[in-house]
């Protein structure tokens, strides 16, 4: 791909010359933004606080200093002109499928509970988060390049073969609940990129008749007996069936693979309009395991009732209503690209996260952005909200200088 | 319901306001951006777009064509352009917002209460503490099993691994290391419970480790019932033995019984046959629990309530006598084979109630054994055929030929078909060819009775007597002249209850054998040559041999039927008592039937017992020297291979029965030499006992050692009645 040419813009030529020094000068916090944020992490922390309180398993320090360091990322990010990443596409597939499969590497790579999705470099860190930051930044300048008319079929399908090495990448950890959140930044970009309707759609079509193929193939030809007699598939692992099988039939095994659903699912019921109060939860505390972790939205729900869940929901909302505006306001295509990638991440990580909870979705290991306990999580959300302010911070800086500067 | 869902309006309102102030301050701000924005005109130049009519806009932008917008173009933000496609996204989030809200309000709000109480129940739960088990105690009130509270140091299973533990452990208990760590590791009480390590701690340790808890981690003390047993291995096969539930106990739940883990059921004799009354009511704490069973509140307590008691009919002392006896004769130094016989049996009856004075069976085993920890090398000693099965019940489970004590039977039954008569003679010449088959049958006399009629044949135990009513009964058979049925003498030996069990409340009872046609043809199917009834099956089932099998139980109930008229139900249980003492349930005696018997055979009978007696000098001067006037049979079983059974049965006083006592001692030799003083012995202390002028005192006994040696002792070549 290295064959194609990049956009040479004038725009770039400007901005160094004249947008740069008049930074620090026209920076500006915005407000609603800010505001948003920190309650949301503020009460995220909360429930987390709640959450990690009795369990030495969990820091709330750590959790603590991770969102005190993602607020300074998120702050040095947002000094950071984002237009500087532009049309540098390749590299960052590069950075992320380097990324990715940094986990097989030998020496710092960490095997967990079958999974290589772990390096140790000091801390423990999960490279496919961060690679969600590199993956925005290369979805958002391959598709920017097409400047929001993504017409050719030819140009379309390179796009979704280059969307896809990512997750090609991330399904060799595997990770499928990392690798979907992918897929879903890939069709955010796709959908605002200005994909054709046509093109979309087929893709999707495509799609689940691949997935069906895949499960037969898995079904016909690659099914095996382990030593213990049961069935195992190589590509739809047992457990995930089995997962499936839960949201499809909730009450089939109760003290099995559904127990952890209708462990959940008692949690959140019981909370009913107000809580039991902080710290109070009987349910998701003793009977949920990972509950600081994926499951966190039930000590919420439990503790904090139908209320608390609904304060979490607003301050999603307006997090989004802020955002989506900042997506209309950005001063090119790419800045839109960055922010709409973000919003479909976010958006897809919450209804995964609580649909799986109250069942309207099968249960994988996705975390509840600004909530969940996790560090790489934490500052990979702060990095996003840095993006975002960074894309805001143009907008809002070229407002005022086209206000006050002289046009050419 | 109206409040929570007025609240939740209230909320959701708060929740919009919110939302709308924010829209709002957006609004008032962003107009200037708009306005600022609407001025420039460079930037939109750059990437901005609007899609044009060219087909492939997309191949275009990527030739690096600059297209150069109209200032109406350029004057939009480079999104407008795909305002439809952030609105689809925008679309997107707003129903993913929707359907949450929908499905958390359905939940808290609509379905709060049923998951509620899921919650609820979720976090109480009921454990249950084991009850103590009821006293059991011997027909005096003297207790034979007891309970004791011990002191039991229990361990997780890795604590094996934990070499600072176990050091302290072993300072702290006096134990090896290496023996903590092999209790430890034993699995035996399955792998998720916690691991014995010693089960009668003294209480200056118990404390010591409850102080120092931090220094042993994964240690807990639990006060434990066990039962204790102040007389060892007395009665031992009567008592039983308890011991944790097997997998499949536990998988096989009695009805009205719950039985745990970590209880304690019995597992043999009184023990597991009146478990369900011994056992008494578990305590139960409700607890709150975690997911991983973790106890954190207790919430209530109710005691546990001890079993109930057990009064047996069982006299300690004569039991005593009976398992001592046993002991001295066959192995006086606790070697088996440097006395007489191997193994042994005494049943000692009442036969007006079928109340067992005395059960004893030899060798036998310490009930302790099982409570604690059985020492492992006396354990492997118990399997090997050199220990000559000690947990055998043999009174209720030896089964034997039943010999010459079967000729009282055999008499009744040729008296009752006619085959014998009061006035019936045979000449004995030592030798009998009756069928003339040239298969001579011998009896014990070799050299003859001469002429006897039936009561001379029972006193002198002739068997050639009984070869000719047993010819009799087969001439009358089918083979024969027809007038009688195949079984028809197995019908009159089934009269006195052989071939069946007795009914004792005792588990695991063997039935005997009383042979007939169909069951010969059976046994042998597939050797056809040797499944033929033959008139020699009835020659040897009438003095008792052959394929006949008899337990001592059912010998000394059958006895009982002689002597009295009627077969009485044996039984052990006397009384129950509730906790707090009083009687619930007595046992009250069951005949089991009246043998359909003519009174005046039955006299005949127990005159010819009695001239058998008064008949042997020797008995009659051991049974006169305990001031007693007994009835009484002999036997000596043929055993191939080995020595000859001693059997002995009697039954005192001879004209008011009260007790009859059968003995049995395996390859003793001869009844009248081995078991006869045995069994007289035991007849005089059970009248003695009932008289009050029994002086034993009953001492604790030990089990057996499980040692063995080859019997030096051989008996006569031939029997000797």
């Amino acid at each position: 791909m290295a064959e194609l040419p990049q956009i040479t813009t004038l725009h770039a030529a400007h901005a160094i010359q004249s947008a740069q020094p008049h930074r620090k000068r026209f920076f500006r916090f915005n407000v609603v933004l800010f505001t948003v944020v920190a309650l949301l992490v503020s009460y995220g922390l909360l429930i987390c606080w709640s959450a990690t309180a009795n369990d030495p398993d969990y820091s709330f320090t750590r959790q603590a200093m991770c969102v005190a360091a993602g607020a300074v990322i998120m702050i040095l990010l947002w000094h950071f002109d984002y237009q500087h990443l532009a049309n540098m596409y390749l590299p960052f597939l590069i950075i992320t499928v380097v990324l990715v499969l940094s986990p097989h590497l030998p020496i710092i790579g960490v095997e967990r509970m079958g999974a290589r999705s772990w390096i140790n470099v000091g801390m423990q860190l999960q490279p496919g988060e961060f690679a969600k930051v590199t993956l925005v930044i290369f979805a958002a300048s391959l598709v920017a390049r097409y400047g929001g008319v993504l017409d050719d079929v030819r140009e379309y399908a390179k796009c979704v073969a280059l969307l896809l090495i990512p997750f090609l990448c991330i399904m060799t950890q595997p990770d499928l609940g990392t690798g979907l959140v992918y897929l879903v930044i890939a069709a955010s970009v796709l959908i605002v990129g200005g994909a054709k309707a046509r093109y979309l759609i087929g893709t999707l079509l495509i799609g689940v008749a691949l997935v069906v193929l895949l499960l037969c193939i898995d079904e016909f030809f690659l099914k095996y007996q382990t030593a213990s007699g049961d069935w195992e598939y190589r590509i739809l692992k047992q457990y995930q069936r089995n997962r499936l099988l839960v949201f499809l039939n909730p009450e089939a095994d109760l003290a099995g693979d559904g127990y952890n659903l209708a462990q959940a699912k008692i949690a959140i019921g019981s909370g009913g309009l107000f809580g039991k109060g902080l710290m109070n939860g009987t349910q998701s505390a003793y009977h949920l395991p990972e509950a600081p972790t994926d499951f966190v939205f039930c000590i919420l729900a439990e503790e904090l009732g139908f209320v608390g869940s609904m304060v979490l929901i607003g301050l999603y909302i307006a997090l989004m209503v802020v955002i989506f505006r900042i997506a209309r306001r950005s001063i090119d295509l790419f800045g839109t690209l960055v922010v709409s990638a973000i919003i479909g991440m976010w958006l897809f990580q919450i209804l995964e996260n609580i649909g799986m909870t109250v069942g309207l979705m099968p249960i994988t290991g996705i975390p509840l952005p600004f909530v969940s306990y996790g560090s790489s999580f934490m500052i990979v959300n702060f990095i996003m909200l840095g993006l975002i302010g960074s894309v805001w911070a143009q907008s809002a800086m070229t407002g005022k200088k086209g206000g006050y500067a002289t046009p050419r | 319901m109206f409040f929570a869902v007025l609240a939740a309006i209230i909320a959701a309102i708060a929740v919009v306001g919110v939302i709308a102030a924010i829209l709002l301050y957006r609004q008032r701000h962003s107009k200037k951006h708009v306005h600022i924005n609407h001025e420039v005109k460079q930037f939109t130049t750059v990437v901005g777009t609007t899609p044009f009519d060219n087909p492939t806009v997309a191949a275009g932008k990527l030739n690096g064509e600059v297209i150069v917008e109209s200032d109406s173009a350029a004057k939009m933000k480079p999104s407008d352009g795909l305002r439809g496609r952030i609105a689809l996204l925008g679309g997107f989030a707003a129903v993913i917002f929707s359907a949450l809200a929908a499905k958390l309000w359905n939940m808290q709000i609509m379905s709060n209460e049923a998951y509620a109480s899921q919650a609820e129940q979720n976090l109480y739960t009921t454990v249950t503490t084991p009850a103590a088990r009821g006293v059991i105690s011997d027909t005096n009130g003297l207790p034979l099993v007891k309970n004791k509270v011990c002191q039991t140091v229990l361990a997780e299973n890795d604590v094996a691994d934990d070499a600072d533990v176990t050091r302290r452990l072993s300072a702290v208990l006096g134990l090896p290391v290496n023996v903590i760590r092999k209790r430890i590791k034993d699995a035996s009480e399955g792998a998720q419970s916690l691991r014995v390590v010693s089960s009668e701690a003294r209480m200056r340790d118990v404390a010591y480790i409850a102080e120092h808890s931090e220094a042993f981690p994964g240690v807990s003390i639990e006060s434990r019932t066990m039962r204790e047993y102040p007389y060892g291995a007395l009665a031992a096969h009567v008592l039983g033995y308890t011991a944790q539930p097997t997998e499949e106990q536990l998988a096989q739940q009695k009805e009205g019984r719950t039985i745990e883990s970590n209880d304690v059921i019995g597992q043999a004799g009184i023990e597991v046959y009146y478990d369900s009354v011994l056992a008494g009511d578990r305590g139960q704490r409700r607890v709150m629990v975690d997911a991983s069973g973790n106890v954190l509140d207790v919430m209530g307590d109710i005691k546990a309530t001890q079993g109930s008691d057990i009064t047996l009919t069982i006299d300690a002392r004569v039991q005593y006598l009976a398992d001592s006896l046993l002991a001295q004769t066959i192995a006086p130094n606790g070697t088996i084979g440097e006395g007489r016989g191997v193994a042994g049996s005494i049943v000692v009856l009442d036969v007006r109630d079928g109340s067992l004075i005395a059960m004893s069976s030899y060798p036998t085993f310490d009930p302790s054994y099982f409570t604690g920890s059985i020492p492992t090398d006396i354990w492997e000693l118990y399997q090997t055929d050199e220990a000559f099965a000690p947990l055998n019940n043999r009174a209720i489970n030896g089964q034997y030929a039943a010999a010459s004590t079967f000729k009282a039977f055999t008499a009744l039954a040729g008296l009752e078909e006619g085959f014998a008569t009061f006035d019936s003679t045979w000449v004995c010449g030592g030798s009998w060819d009756g069928f003339g088959t040239g298969d001579v049958q011998r009896c014990h006399l070799h050299t003859g009775h001469g002429t006897l009629d039936l009561h001379g044949g029972i006193v002198n135990s002739c068997d050639v007597v009984f070869y000719e009513i047993a010819k009799a009964f087969f001439d009358h058979g089918p083979d024969g002249s027809g007038e009688i049925s195949a079984t028809a003498l197995q019908e009159q030996i089934e009269k006195f209850g052989f071939g069946s069990q007795t009914g004792v409340d005792l588990a695991g009872e063997s039935a005997g054998r009383v042979p007939t046609p169909e069951w010969k043809a059976e046994h042998w199917r597939n050797v056809p040559s040797e499944a033929q009834w033959r008139g020699g099956d009835y020659t040897n089932m009438i003095i008792g041999q052959g394929d006949v099998l008899v337990t001592p139980l059912q010998v000394a109930v059958g006895y009982g039927g002689v002597a009295t008229g009627k077969l009485m139900r044996p039984h052990l249980l006397k009384e129950v008592r509730n906790a707090e003492g009083e009687v619930v349930v007595s046992y009250e005696p069951e005949v089991v039937s009246e043998p359909d018997v003519k009174p005046e055979y039955l006299d005949y009978v127990r005159d010819a017992l009695h001239g058998m007696i008064r008949g042997n000098s020797t008995i009659a001067n051991l049974v006169d020297s305990c001031g007693m006037d007994a009835a009484g049979k002999s036997g000596t079983a043929e055993n191939y291979g080995h020595n000859d059974n001693a059997w002995f049965v009697t039954y005192a006083p001879y004209d008011d029965p009260h007790y009859v006592v059968a003995c049995v001692i395996e390859e003793g030799g001869g009844g009248s030499a081995v078991a006869a003083p045995i069994a007289v012995q035991m007849l005089s202390a059970a009248l003695k006992a009932e008289e009050g002028t029994l002086d034993t005192v009953p001492t604790k006994l030990s089990g057996s050692t499980g040692r063995s040696v080859p019997l030096s002792y051989q008996s006569a070549s031939a029997r000797d009645d």
